[in-house]
């Protein structure tokens, strides 16, 4: 690799150092430290939408279905057969990659507005089945993650520092995958069919396979980070894992207030978001429940009708 | 018999579904754009019902007209200083816009109202009509009727009102109703206050039999997508249609399968149309 391809990656390199160190700056279960693992794994999650909104185009709506899905996964595996969670990483991926095939399949051809619908639906068919298979989920009361003696093997830790890290490598993952992505042929047919469908059909360009394979990737990975998300917070119920605002929109804002479909859009977007909420919903729910939430809600209008296109454009305004 | 039954209840919680669909459809239709928002109106016609008849004794079905106002003059300010800003601007800020007012309305009524559930209490609400052994509720019937008649009034509106007629002529070609002196601003700020009105007027319509928290709407967000895209997004008509045929299919199903899955038989119904028929089953290509 040539010095000159590796000259823009210094800065980069030196935020890794930073986000490195950064852990052993704060108290080690510190809320400080709490909200930064869950910016990390919100982007991480926000770029996995990313890989399939981002790159085809195909604004999902229903991405907590898979997410939900691999958090029931790892834990269901550990309650029963006590199975660690670093496998459930594996099966979890593959029920959300299975998952997010077998979706696409009656929805791969669908456009814009009808895209976001079926999604919609499918994740929030997801959440009633959750909720009414009680015998396997334990139904609207919520699942909670068996506690262990502490350490790596079981992925439970008394210090948030290794979640960090955890959080971490799994955002430099997601990263790496949609910027592998994207720079790869399947980048370019997904590029071709975002931009225009049926040229790209034309051109010989198998539009529905690169859809599926973009969005197998993109249901497998979030699905995993469902996995950390439960060892993470030991305990989740239907209603928040498979949420539509409090995921699935969530990390569609995430990334189109950073930027759709650019690497940086997701992290942008998380270090924003996550903080901002975090603070309203610390001075402002005192006050009474909702107010965050309104000031979510109020964010994603303004940004979308002053710059749909993410914040990463109002400094770039003139990409390429 | 019980087949029957059901087919009935059905067809009388539908004739409020398609009520409350209508709006959906013919903002699409008036201006493509999909109000993800459309069914928090529906929360805030049940709100202006009970609180009608909480301090004004007022029946929610005669609330339902103020219901219909409220809404209207929200609907025109959202369409006026939001809605028309994403016009013509891509899906994504389309999509997002809307969802974005999902949340900010479904919190605003958390916050203004409380989490609790809000019932009302009418003479009718537990009373039922018996005709020939099938059990007719009657605050059912009562929504119904008001439903029927709503329809006709629309229907008279669309055809016979200048305003509903450039309505109908920006639907079938904005540019064309443009350059024919039609103020398609002012007829889309129309068509999303009426839209959104209609919506709200079924809320207090249904109260009745409904009780009102701030998530009442979201509880039928996919419910009316089903409405309007079995009927085709853009079809009014259409939506009176899909509203009696997702009545039919919630009550139906819940013969062969547990009330908490009525709401999934809906979205295996709502996946494989998109699927299946997009444009809509009355369409005719």
């Amino acid at each position: 690799m040539k010095l000159a391809r590796l000259a823009p990656l210094a800065p980069l390199a030196a935020l890794l150092a930073a986000l490195l160190v950064l852990p052993w700056l704060l108290p080690e279960q510190g809320y400080v430290l709490r909200v930064a693992c869950l910016v990390l794994l919100f982007a991480a999650m926000s770029q996995a939408w990313n890989i399939a909104a981002g790159l085809s185009g195909q604004l999902s709506l229903g991405h907590a279905g898979f997410f939900g899905a691999g958090a029931y996964t790892s834990t269901l595996l550990l309650i029963h057969f006590g199975l660690s969670p670093w496998l459930g990483l594996v099966a979890a991926g593959l029920v959300g990659a299975a998952l997010a095939a077998l979706i696409s399949l009656p929805t791969m051809k669908l456009k814009g507005h009808y895209f976001a619908l079926a999604t919609l639906a499918f994740g929030e068919a997801m959440r009633v089945i959750a909720n009414s298979w009680g015998s396997l989920t334990g139904g609207p009361v919520g699942i909670s993650v068996p506690f262990v003696e502490p350490g790596f093997a079981l992925m439970q830790f008394q210090s948030l520092r290794p979640y960090f890290y955890i959080m971490l490598a799994a955002l430099l993952v997601t990263c790496v995958v949609f910027h592998r992505i994207r720079t790869s042929a399947l980048g370019l047919r997904l590029r071709a069919l975002k931009n225009h469908a049926d040229a790209a059909a034309s051109l010989g360009v198998d539009t529905a396979a690169a859809k599926l394979v973009a969005s197998t990737i993109s249901g497998g990975l979030i699905a995993m980070l469902g996995v950390l998300y439960a060892q993470f917070q030991f305990f989740f119920d239907p209603d928040t894992a498979f949420s539509l605002a409090g995921i699935s929109i969530r990390i569609a804002l995430i990334a189109i207030i950073g930027g759709v479909g650019t690497v940086a859009g997701p992290l942008i977007g998380a270090v924003l978001i996550l903080p901002i909420e975090e603070a309203t919903n610390a001075y402002l729910s005192s006050h009474a429940a909702g107010l965050s939430q309104i000031v979510f809600g109020a964010i994603l209008i303004a940004v979308v009708i002053l710059q749909p296109r993410g914040l990463l454009h109002l400094w770039k305004p003139r990409r390429r | 018999m019980e087949l029957l039954q059901a087919v009935v209840n059905g067809l009388l919680i539908g004739g409020v579904y398609a009520v409350i669909s209508i709006g959906l459809t013919l903002v699409f239709g008036v201006m493509s754009i999909v109000n993800f928002a459309q069914a928090e109106f529906l929360m805030i016609g049940m709100y202006v019902g009970y609180y009608g008849w909480l301090r004004f004794g007022l029946d929610p079905i005669l609330g339902a007209p103020i219901a219909f106002g409220i809404a209207f003059v929200i609907g025109v300010l959202i369409q006026r200083f939001l809605i028309e800003r994403v016009i013509h601007a891509p899906d994504v800020a389309q999509i997002f816009l809307t969802v974005g007012l999902l949340i900010v309305l479904e919190n605003l009524a958390l916050v203004l109202f409380g989490s609790e559930f809000k019932s009302v209490r009418t003479g009718y609400q537990t009373s039922a009509l018996s005709v020939g052994g099938l059990i007719i509720g009657v605050p059912y019937l009562f929504a119904f009727a008001v439903s029927g008649v709503v329809g006709i009034l629309l229907w008279a509106f669309l055809r016979f009102t200048w305003i509903g007629q450039a309505m109908r002529a920006t639907a079938q070609n904005g540019v064309a109703a443009l350059s024919l002196g039609i103020n398609i601003r002012r007829v889309r700020q129309v068509a999303f206050g009426l839209g959104v009105g209609l919506t709200a007027l079924g809320g207090s319509v249904i109260l009745p039999y409904y009780t009102a928290s701030p998530t009442s709407g979201g509880q039928f967000v996919v419910l009316m997508f089903t409405v309007v895209v079995l009927g085709g997004l853009g079809s009014v008509l259409g939506a009176v249609f899909g509203g009696l045929a997702v009545g039919v299919i919630q009550s139906v199903s819940t013969l062969v399968m547990p009330i908490q899955l009525q709401n999934l038989a809906l979205f295996v119904v709502f996946i494989a149309m998109l699927a299946v028929r997009p444009q809509g089953l009355l369409a005719s290509r």
